[in-house]
């Protein structure tokens, strides 16, 4: 008897842990293949309307876009304003001021994160002293060409500052050579994760051989590349928040003809990823101050959970994360006053300011 | 025709669950019975319509013969719980039916065949462990998630794409908790098999010189010379019945709370053990 309610007492906490770590019916599901092959996506749709209203509670309160965006700001209006000569003047206070929520919002400093103060008191906003104004630059700069010609990742409606940064001056999800990786489920393996160079330089993830029994004279990937891909696909699955067949069949992983179309997109996104680092972050390595360093002495950089941070589009397709009413960021800016250069960099920006009522420009 | 001795037991009135003496009567060797002309019935019914889905290709781009290809799919999602178009996945929930039919009265079949002999249910009992890991599949698994179209395919490769890409689905299903119980008891059981096959085919196989097979003491001796205990000539076929019927109901667990339980990948379940206030 005694046995008997030791081993009941042993099963009901056994069964107790088992279901504490499980989730109930009904769930979502959405077909992405033939019917019958299970190529479908299953979500919980009570976790997804909490994150989608999580979301919702953050937007931020921005002045709401003008009618009409204005002509650029006739020339002397600023000073080294070297990426932004194509916005009016309100307009250009208006993305000034959005970027004080969008990236400075938890420093409550406002302009002042970036703009130096004299010691009258008054602020210098010509002044490039400050590393957080040069950076900015660049990320402004970033932002544009995202959305100018990575229009086959961020699609029509574009990226904008809020998108990563959420209000704060270093995005949440961003990362560093030497980091533990997250989760620590992924292997312990390799001691530097030389695989994060695929968000870099690295360009080879196909480790599976093209056909079947080729021996050694087709695929030369070692375990080690295997296992560097392996991470990759993890950590894009783990920052999209889906699952391996929401880009691949898994008979053919590497087939792009059986692949469902969200693979392309992800493909395209890779590439964005390694531009942003390569042309802008890493650029800016010796403007970071020693705090903003990793533990290998680089700075931050982004991968794909930066924007997406775990949603398989950012924000959850929240329009307070889009660029459409940002022409400070949806088009390729131009330098303000500076001569013959400018005047033809102007009209290139006229022209882009024509097709941006429509759209952002394909990817060339 | 002649009788096996044993049929002499086996070929009395009575024992039936349904139809009195209506079926109780055998065809050559065959017990016929009415669950035997129901099975005969749903067999013959669903083979046929797999037939006919491999003529007119359902379920595949184009129509084949090939028998690897040959896949009768069930309906797309968006059907839900509800009856499908014939061509869209009716014809897998009509195959379905004959399956679930079929399976069942064999194993209907199976208890009056054990009444008959007077002997206990093990055998149909066992046998419904199978059927309910399939009805888990394509019954409780779907109806839990909502749709008919989470069920698997008919067809050789077709169910192993559904298998492949379902396990995806949950990142990596070596990580399912009743997966892992579900192998481990396959392969338990695929050993013991070995241990007691080995050791049946030694004892009956005495060498040139020796007069006869050995007893049941020889194999109690070896396995208490070789392992320190012999679990018994009946206890290994209580043990390979526990064995085989639990690697099928953990089966049928494992597939079951994917999905409807458990909608992220496997490893991530594994953080409730780091965690565990001990370490965490």
């Amino acid at each position: 008897m005694k046995t008997l309610r030791r081993t009941a007492t042993a099963l009901a906490g056994g069964l107790l842990i088992a279901v504490s770590g499980c989730e109930l019916p009904p769930v979502d599901t959405v077909q992405s293949g033939f019917r019958g092959v299970g190529m479908e996506h299953v979500q919980n749709p009570r976790t997804l309307e909490d994150s989608v209203r999580a979301v919702a509670q953050r937007v931020p309160q921005l002045a709401s876009p003008p009618e009409e965006f204005g002509d650029p700001a006739p020339d002397g209006t600023w000073e080294n304003v070297q990426v932004l000569g194509h916005l009016s003047e309100s307009e250009f206070n208006r993305f000034k001021l959005a970027m004080t929520t969008w990236v400075a919002a938890e420093t409550g400093e406002g302009c002042n994160y970036c703009h130096v103060i004299e010691d009258d008191g008054q602020v210098n906003f010509a002044s490039d002293d400050k590393y957080q104004k040069r950076v900015s630059r660049d990320m402004i700069s970033m932002t544009q060409t995202l959305n100018t010609e990575y229009a086959a990742h961020v699609g029509e409606a574009g990226v904008n500052c809020w998108t990563c940064h959420q209000g704060q001056v270093q995005p949440v999800n961003r990362w560093y050579f030497g980091d533990r990786p997250d989760p620590p489920a992924a292997g312990s393996m390799i001691e530097r994760p030389q695989w994060e160079r695929h968000y870099l330089d690295r360009n080879d993830v196909r480790i599976q051989s093209s056909e079947a029994l080729s021996g050694d004279t087709d695929n030369r990937a070692s375990l080690q590349q295997t296992e560097y891909t392996y991470w990759l696909m993890i950590q894009m699955s783990e920052s999209l928040g889906v699952n391996c067949t929401y880009c691949h069949t898994s008979a053919r992983w590497g087939d792009w003809d059986e692949s469902p179309p969200q693979r392309v997109t992800a493909f395209r996104g890779l590439d964005m990823v390694r531009h942003m680092n390569m042309e802008y972050i890493v650029p800016l390595q010796d403007e970071w101050p020693s705090d903003r360093l990793g533990p290998e002495g680089d700075g931050a950089k982004v991968n794909c959970a930066t924007c997406h941070a775990g949603a398989y589009i950012p924000q959850y397709g929240s329009t307070a994360s889009h660029a459409v009413d940002w022409p400070a960021l949806n088009q390729i800016g131009v330098a303000h006053g500076a001569g013959e250069t400018t005047s033809a960099a102007m009209e290139d920006s006229d022209e882009d300011e024509e097709s941006d009522s429509g759209e952002v420009s394909e990817n060339p | 025709m002649a009788m096996l001795s044993f049929e002499q037991k086996y070929r009395v009135r009575g024992g039936t669950i349904i139809g009195g003496d209506l079926f109780d009567f055998w065809i050559g060797p065959f017990y016929v019975g009415f669950f035997g002309v129901l099975t005969i019935f749903f067999a013959a019914l669903g083979t046929a319509l797999c037939v006919y889905g491999a003529a007119i290709g359902e379920g595949l781009a184009s129509q084949t013969w090939n028998l690897w290809q040959i896949s009768i799919a069930p309906p797309p999602l968006e059907y839900g719980l509800g009856l499908a178009p014939m061509t869209e996945g009716g014809l897998w929930q009509a195959i379905t039916v004959c399956a679930i039919g079929a399976f069942v009265s064999w194993a209907a079949r199976q208890a009056e065949i054990s009444k008959k002999l007077g002997m206990g249910f093990h055998v149909p009992v066992a046998y419904s462990v199978a059927i309910a890991a399939y009805i888990t599949l394509v019954v409780i698994r779907p109806v839990l998630m909502g749709a008919w179209g989470h069920g698997f395919p008919y067809g050789i490769i077709s169910h192993l794409d559904w298998v492949s890409n379902v396990g995806y689905q949950y990142l990596h299903f070596h990580y399912n908790p009743a997966h892992m119980i579900a192998v481990s008891f396959f392969f338990v059981t695929t050993f013991a098999l070995g241990l007691h096959g080995s050791l049946i085919l030694s004892v009956t196989n005495p060498p040139k010189n020796e007069p006869s097979v050995k007893t049941s003491e020889h194999e109690n001796t070896y396995f208490r010379d070789t392992l320190g205990y012999s679990i018994g000539a009946v206890g290994i076929h209580r043990l390979g019945l526990f064995l085989a019927l639990n690697a099928g109901i953990w089966s049928a667990i494992c597939i079951v709370i994917s999905g409807p339980f458990w909608t992220r990948g496997w490893p991530e379940w594994w953080s409730w053990w780091l965690n565990l206030p001990i370490w965490a």
